[in-house]
């Protein structure tokens, strides 16, 4: 055994790296200059050259920067397949929405005004508690999702990458805030609920329909929810909680938007597949079976401040919202007309109607 | 039925409108109050707060599948979610908590934090050479964020806070990423060359968590040696601030790495030569692969050309003899002081370490 003071009686002179200045002479693009804008220095602004040419394919599992020079020598494979079609997980806003979800962070430690959680009735405080404790859960796996699919972006798509390393970080901290509120308060957690189509996220295996899922329908009916949050909030600090989450979640519906809308621009055949996930996951929102006791009891609730009917008329005033954004965000992506054709589930034309 | 006259009336009103109403008289913990924690000079509402009562039992053996928070009521009907990391001991820091707050204290912006307006031209064979490094930099914060966020889907909300920060390092690894891409291309350079990625695998293919663990312990100290030479290596404001800034989120990432391979090493001690194998595996592909691009750039730059490259070259074998031995500092601290027994043979060549044969003959 050879003690660490005693390593330095051991110490040679250090051997001395190989000396190989090849790299200088690389045919890669040179000259490239960006100045910073209002915003600073942003993706955009390094992206105006050749480096900023999305391959519509890559073959490189490597963690290589897209327009840099390929090494000299045999390359390991790095993952056992990435997805090298720029259809399969690009969007045109990713870098842009990555730029902004740097500069839009925020703290759930101390941007909360958590002085302002006054004591509560009990069952107020206990809803809030069970709406909380039903968030963080969802939010756990809106976070495990893009970290599954992280090792299958090609560096060359790399945009969409950063955009989805910025959701783990923002699903990290709605986790986190949900469940910062639910024992801020005297409340606690309470019953885990479990399905609503968390599972058919995470088990998905194509990245096109993970998306659509997640981020156009799941997190777009959450966004929709969260920008009512004045709606469900009783205190200065459950409202920031919902603003400054809704701003997060924008981020991800848009990314998805994008997302589909690049796919379906580049490849219209696409189309069929993703209405049939669609279908599936509107089907499996809406089964009774697959319901949230708490989170749908806790949310009534609290719409109403307790007077449950009043509750069950806001909540059809939110699921309509959230029906009409949705819809409007499937016109956007260029996957129009589930309502005109009878596609969309029946459970959610009905949210539609007025009465 | 709840004695609470409020909650009754409450699940009254629900049960007569169809609503589930079980969750208004469910056992919860009820009196948790982590907002009296939550001073400004306590920094807030830190996640630290919120462990007490049974929210802040963290067990050994995580028994549940599912995505449930931990504390709260299991339904059973949830679907098994598919994690694999049920042991407190194959993942847990007591840091963790504390060191997602600071990550997200720390938070910069490498659009608006960095002084871009003070690059200026440093001649070609430098700017070359930085843009080399910025290079390999780039590829390292890529594969930190890929592999790391490949871990997230094992780990079950029995370990929250682990999740919590490693949520932190995914981000931390898209900056660097990105702020050393945004240097190549922002002062009249552009990207260099790739490195070869041998000596990335232990990362990618990791199968177990204390392998990814012990991996990135050796890449994270061997960037560490290097930005801590950050001052010296840097050739304007500019890289100076991210020398700095990736080196405070280096740092981060080491505190939990090598606090939670010591409390692997004490809680199963039983593992330490599977260890040292994950090990033996790290080391010999970082070895072969060499890094040769790395190296000679920092040559270039610490000989202020190509000229005096070559003689700078003893500065980088002294800065390459920092950076093993801050990796094996690092180990001793994990309780694995044993390593310097059994470092590489090659990474015993770049820290001047004799060669293990040599140290038996010496009688002790
Ligand atoms: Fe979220
Ligand atoms: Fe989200």
């Amino acid at each position: 055994m050879v003690t660490a003071d005693k390593l330095d009686e051991l110490q040679l002179e250090p051997e001395v790296p190989e000396l190989d200045l090849s790299w200088l002479n690389l045919d890669t693009e040179w000259g490239v200059s960006a100045e910073p804008g209002r915003k600073g220095l942003t993706l955009q602004q390094i992206n105006k050259t050749l480096y900023g040419d999305i391959p519509a394919t890559s073959e490189d599992s490597s963690a290589r920067p897209r327009g840099a020079a390929p090494p000299e020598g045999a390359t390991p494979r790095m993952t056992p397949w990435v997805l090298g079609d720029a259809t399969e997980t690009f969007s045109d806003s990713a870098g842009l929405l990555y730029d902004e979800a740097v500069s839009r962070q925020w703290s759930s430690a101390t941007d909360i005004p958590w002085d302002t959680l006054d004591e509560l009735p009990e069952d107020i405080e206990r809803a809030m508690a069970q709406l909380c404790t039903s968030l963080t859960e969802v939010e756990f796996i809106a976070g495990d999702v893009p970290g599954k699919w992280l090792p299958r972006i090609a560096a060359d798509h790399f945009e969409s990458g950063l955009f989805l390393m910025s959701q783990v970080m923002d699903e990290a901290r709605h986790t986190d805030v949900f469940r910062k509120r639910a024992l801020a308060n005297g409340g606690g957690l309470l019953l885990q609920g479990g399905g609503g189509g968390l599972r058919q996220i995470l088990e998905a295996e194509d990245f096109t329909q993970m998306s659509s899922m997640l981020h156009i329908l799941g997190e777009g009916f959450v966004q929709s929810l969260f920008r009512l949050g004045e709606l469900i909030a009783h205190n200065e600090a459950e409202k920031r909680i919902f603003r400054l989450a809704a701003q997060d979640e924008s981020r991800h519906v848009a990314f998805g938007v994008t997302h589909l809308k690049y796919t379906l621009d580049n490849e219209p055949d696409k189309a069929e597949e993703v209405h049939w996930t669609l279908d599936m996951f509107e089907n499996t929102i809406v089964d009774p079976d697959q319901a949230n006791p708490g989170l749908a009891g806790a949310l009534i609730y609290l719409l109403g401040d307790g007077d449950v009917d009043e509750g069950w008329r806001l909540f059809w005033h939110v699921r309509r919202k959230q029906v009409l954004e949705y819809l409007h965000r499937l016109d956007v992506a260029g996957l129009g007309g589930r309502l005109e054709s009878g596609r969309l589930h029946s459970a959610l034309v009905g949210a539609l109607d007025e009465n | 039925m709840p004695e609470n006259d409020v909650v009754a009336a409450a699940k009254e009103r629900l049960e007569e409108s169809g609503l589930p109403s079980d969750w208004l008289d469910t056992p919860v913990h009820w009196g948790v109050k982590a907002k009296e924690q939550a001073t400004p000079e306590n920094g807030g509402l830190r996640f630290e707060y919120l462990n007490v009562d049974v929210y802040g039992e963290v067990p050994e053996y995580w028994e549940n599948n599912t995505e449930i928070p931990r504390g709260a009521i299991p339904d059973t009907r949830t679907e098994q979610m598919g994690y694999s990391i049920f042991n407190k001991s194959e993942v847990w820091s007591d840091l963790c908590a504390g060191l997602y707050e600071d990550a997200i204290a720390d938070r910069w912006n490498s659009s608006a934090d960095i002084p871009w307006d003070t690059l200026a031209p440093i001649g070609s064979d430098l700017e070359r050479a930085v843009c080399q490094i910025a290079t390999l930099m780039s590829e390292y914060g890529w594969t930190k964020a890929q592999t790391t966020g490949r871990w997230l889907q094992e780990i079950s909300y029995g370990y929250i806070e682990v999740k919590l920060f490693l949520g932190t390092v995914v981000f931390d690894g898209a900056r660097l990423y990105e702020v050393w891409r945004k240097r190549a291309l922002a002062n009249g350079g552009g990207l260099g060359r790739g490195g070869r990625n041998w000596k990335f695998l232990p990362l990618t293919q990791s199968y177990t968590f204390s392998e990814f663990c012990v991996a990135s312990i050796m890449h994270d100290a061997m960037l560490i040696g290097l930005l801590r030479r950050g001052e010296q290596l840097a050739q304007t404001d500019a890289e100076r601030t991210i020398y700095e800034l990736c080196q405070k989120d280096i740092e981060r990432h080491l505190a939990y790495f090598v606090d939670h391979m010591r409390y692997l090493m004490l809680r199963e001690p039983v593992r330490r030569e599977e260890v040292h194998r994950y090990l033996n595996k790290a080391e010999w592909y970082l070895a072969k692969d060499g890094d040769d691009t790395l190296y000679s750039a920092l040559a270039v730059i610490m000989g202020d050309g190509r000229e005096g490259a070559e003689e700078a070259m003893a500065d980088v074998a002294e800065l390459r003899r920092e950076q093993v031995e801050t990796y094996l500092g690092y180990l001793r601290q994990c309780h694995l002081g044993d390593r310097d027994d059994r470092l590489n043979e090659e990474l015993r060549k770049w820290a001047g370490i004799m060669p293990a044969e040599e140290v038996e003959k010496i009688p002790v």
